[in-house]
């Protein structure tokens, strides 16, 4: 365990490094990405204008939801791009994950470890900024136990992305591509948890709950921090499930992936 | 128990679908595919012995990369038995890939991005290889290899020749008893060839590392191998020394010869002419059937001749027809170890 | 000019081949119109016309952004950069056809069959879904056609100079991330231009991103007609005629700088 962390940290120097060989274009880089996903909200919230509020939540409401999710998801995205489908299906394909299993290593941290992108670090801030705008107009309405719940909802985050990232790869084991579909659930997931959620139709809505449950990662805690009425009459509780299933969803995604990983086989040629 | 790697009925058949054509075929795809059944490696049988540098060679799809593969774990088997170095490779991978190291001629284990020297750091922290024993291989590697010149290079800025270099060094950093090299010269032009050929050539001589080479072209095999194991329709059609190979299937000479005028006909029992150029014509016999030196007689006798040249057909060649005239799959198709 | 049919035509089915892939993003895009109508319906609530914009037209609008994704491909393309990486450049430029038309007419074949498989049933489906508002007359289903051409050949000559980068920079990935941020921000994909503030709106009108996904959808629904029409395919014009001659002298320059440095 303490080595493989050791090597982990040491895959991950090493590209660093690397990434910051060229500080100019890297520096670049971050804050294209920071301006250009940090537009989309500055264009809604200018869009908002001519509305005041969507689904009964202002524009200081919808940033908690909106920051939350571009930081969490920017956070996986940098430490578990090794599992992003869109680049791990092409690596199976061209038998670089035949590579890795050649190496005498576990090979989840191999995968880990093998692709760290710094450059998400624009997206973080931009979600950061969000979060800061949002907690600057809400502030009224939070306790000490909201503002502890909000870290743990970071983490939680994080961590249901990151199981749809790692059961994306691990069908790609069986697709040998990229299932374009999966963007639905992950980057989709994104886009329906920066919303109020009641404004989706209930088909959508029973799919992020019930097949992917985004829904409890983001709207039911919010209700909650937020103090905003529930339209959909849920019980209180929801707001705390987060930790919980995110946890569940992950030990499930990692079980998922083992069992495609004992189950992979390379190609005959 | 001998040998370092054993393999006996080892078969591996795989599943070849074929889909429903349109759109709403890719979704019937999704639960229903027709397919067949292809034996890519079809009992095959064959032990190696440490030191051995043996040459695995065949046409296109005949079964190499399939057997590679489930050596090195890569693939599990259908039916069959397979230790190298005492592992089932696919059932306990890491500890079985810290003994063998290998190469595949068209993809790299290195990092693209990184700079080759520290894709080789990292690969000491994998195969946790002691410091003095990676200080001493890189040393040598890097003079032998000549590395230093693009040690700081980023991997994917390095030519194919140099990439195989770096590969070749990665490979061997933490002293593997058994290497696979899979088309390790595939590419690369005949100087860069000759350079990794000869660092296979040190690597089995003066460290006694045991090599499994497959290789599209013959010519790495006439260099180093001594035994060679010839696949073909995923059987082992032959299996045993080179030159054996070659005196059974092989022994096609040409006799070149310059006539002191041009001939309309000069035609010679026991051999065919297969190129004439004004008083030039070159000659193909067999030298089991008649001897260079009865057919220079005959010669002589009905022609003047300038000059003349014998040459045996180089290796290459030889076994090139030996597999498009499938000589070895007719001959022995039921046997088991034909040259043992 | 044969050459150029045969490049089309062989692009066109070869992006028909990919039916599973063409299937999966049909579906992504399909979603994610629904999602963005969702959005819009509850930021009308009961308004009827925010800004001279429906809600029907908004609705149509998301379809119709989601049914051109992969028609445009406009924030994502880097197939020209890939074949100067992997040395393919060379004998590209040796093509007999001229290297712009070439790889004009790969993206015009791919652009075909996407739309075909892909964008129009899309919308078909999404209409099943939702009210949309569809041209009247037969003049404004040409004029869309016709914008929807301009619309790819701004697209396209955008694309192809951020590509050509990769001619000086063996880092021009980076450059194109950027790049089609820009034309992802400006092109109206988001929201609906008209919701904007309005100098934000008629800034975007006028870039060549704006000019390529907004203006064809603007006729689509019929919010510009007449003179406002025909200035609408003066502008498309007017930045294609642009963007052809920039990529001109960028690529001559491009080649030249590849020729002296022996590609």
């Amino acid at each position: 365990m303490k080595r493989s962390l050791s090597l982990l940290a040491k895959l991950l120097k090493i590209q660093v490094r690397s990434q910051l060989q060229y500080p100019t274009s890297f520096i670049l880089e971050v804050l294209s990405s920071l301006l250009i996903q940090g537009f989309f909200f500055v264009a809604f919230g200018l869009t908002l204008i001519r509305f005041d509020q969507i689904g009964g939540w202002n524009l200081g409401e919808v940033a908690f939801v909106w920051g939350i999710t571009e930081f969490s998801f920017g956070i996986m995205d940098m430490f578990f791009s090794g599992f992003d489908y869109d680049s791990f299906g092409p690596m199976v394909r061209r038998g670089g994950f035949d590579q890795l299993l050649l190496r005498p290593v576990n090979i989840t941290l191999q995968v880990l470890g093998s692709r760290f992108v710094l450059r998400r670090l624009g997206r973080i801030a931009e979600g950061l900024v969000i979060l800061i705008f949002s907690i600057i107009q809400i502030h009224a309405s939070l306790s000490i136990v909201k503002v502890l719940y909000i870290p743990v909802l970071v983490i939680s985050q994080v961590l249901f992305f990151s199981s749809l990232f790692i059961i994306g790869a691990t069908t790609t084991f069986w697709t040998m591509d990229r299932l374009e579909i999966l963007n639905v659930f992950t980057y989709g997931g994104g886009e329906v948890m920066s919303y109020p959620m009641h404004i989706f139709p209930r088909s959508i809505r029973l799919i992020f709950t019930f097949i992917v449950p985004a829904i409890f990662l983001s709207y039911y805690p919010a209700v909650y921090i937020l103090n905003k009425p529930n339209p959909l009459g849920s019980p209180a509780f929801f707001a705390f499930l987060a930790p919980f299933i995110s946890a569940f969803m992950f030990l499930l995604a990692l079980r998922f992936w083992r069992f495609g990983v004992k189950n992979y086989q390379s190609t005959g040629s | 128990m001998s040998s370092i790697i054993h393999v006996q009925d080892l078969v591996k058949t795989f599943k070849i679908y074929h889909d429903h054509k349109g759109y709403l075929g890719a979704i019937r795809n999704l639960f229903d595919r027709k397919y067949d059944l292809v034996h890519a490696v079809d009992q095959i049988n064959f032990d190696i012995h440490p030191g051995e540098l043996v040459g695995y060679i065949g046409p296109n799809g005949a079964g190499k990369s399939t057997t590679i593969k489930m050596l090195t774990g890569l693939l599990v088997p259908t039916s069959g038995e397979v230790r190298v170095n005492g592992y089932i490779p696919w059932k306990e991978r890491k500890t079985y890939v810290k003994h063998i190291g290998a190469v595949f001629g068209q993809r790299t284990t290195l990092w693209w991005d990184l700079p080759l020297s520290d894709s080789l750091t990292l690969l000491q922290h994998i195969y946790e290889i002691p410091d003095p024993l990676y200080k001493k291989n890189l040393a040598m590697f890097r003079e032998i290899l000549e590395l230093d010149a693009f040690m700081n290079t980023p991997v994917r800025s390095l030519s194919l020749g140099q990439r195989m270099r770096a590969d070749l060094c990665a490979a061997m950093l933490h002293d593997p008893k058994l290497v696979f090299l899979d088309e390790p010269t595939i590419g690369l032009d005949v100087v860069a060839k000759e350079r990794i050929r000869e660092f296979i050539q040190f690597i089995n001589r003066e460290r006694g590392t045991t090599i499994l080479l497959t290789t599209h072209d013959i010519a790495d095999v006439a260099k180093l191998c001594e035994r060679v194991m010839i696949i073909d329709h995923g059987k082992i059609v032959f299996d045993g020394k080179l030159d054996h190979l070659l005196r059974t299937y092989g022994g096609r000479r040409f006799l070149s010869v310059q006539f002191a005028e041009i001939y309309p006909e000069p035609v010679l029992e026991n051999a065919d002419i297969i190129k004439m150029e004004g008083n030039n014509v070159v000659y193909s016999f067999m030298r089991d059937t008649v001897s260079a030196s009865h057919l220079i007689h005959k010669l002589s006798e009905s022609y003047r001749i300038a000059d003349l040249e014998v040459n045996d057909q180089p290796i290459e060649d030889t076994i090139r027809e030996i597999y498009e005239k499938q000589l070895l799959y007719n001959h022995n198709h039921d046997k088991k170890n034909p040259a043992s | 000019m044969n050459a150029f049919l045969a490049t089309v035509r062989i692009s066109f089915r070869r992006q028909l081949t990919y039916r599973a892939a063409n299937l999966s993003g049909l579906a992504t895009n399909l979603m994610f119109g629904f999602f963005r109508a969702s959005v819009l319906i509850a930021l009308y609530r009961e308004q009827p016309s925010v800004n001279g914009l429906t809600l029907q037209g908004a609705i149509t609008y998301a379809g119709l952004t989601q049914a051109m994704i992969g028609y445009l491909s406009f924030f994502h393309w880097y197939e020209l950069m890939h074949t100067v990486y992997d040395g393919q450049v060379g004998s590209d430029l040796l093509k007999p056809l001229d290297y712009f038309l070439y790889w004009l007419g790969v993206d015009a074949g791919r652009a075909l069959g996407t739309l075909l498989i892909r964008g129009v049933p899309l919308f078909l489906v999404f209409a099943l879904f939702y009210d949309v508002v569809l041209p009247l007359s037969l003049l404004q289903w040409g004029a869309f056609l016709l914008s929807l051409l301009f619309a790819l050949l701004i697209s396209f000559g955008w694309r192809f100079m951020v590509n050509l980068a990769s001619f000086w920079t063996p880092n021009a990935i980076g450059i194109g991330r950027f790049a089609f941020g820009l034309s992802w921000t400006f092109s109206g994909f988001f929201f609906p231009l008209a919701l904007f503030p309005d100098w934000l709106a008629e800034f975007s009108r006028l870039s060549p991103f704006g000019a390529s996904v907004y203006i064809p959808i603007q006729v689509f629904i019929g919010n510009v007609s007449g003179i406002e029409l025909t200035k609408s395919l003066i502008i498309q014009l007017t930045w294609i005629v642009i963007l052809v001659i920039l990529d001109h002298i960028i690529l001559n320059r491009g080649v030249r700088k590849l020729v002296i440095q022996g590609g």
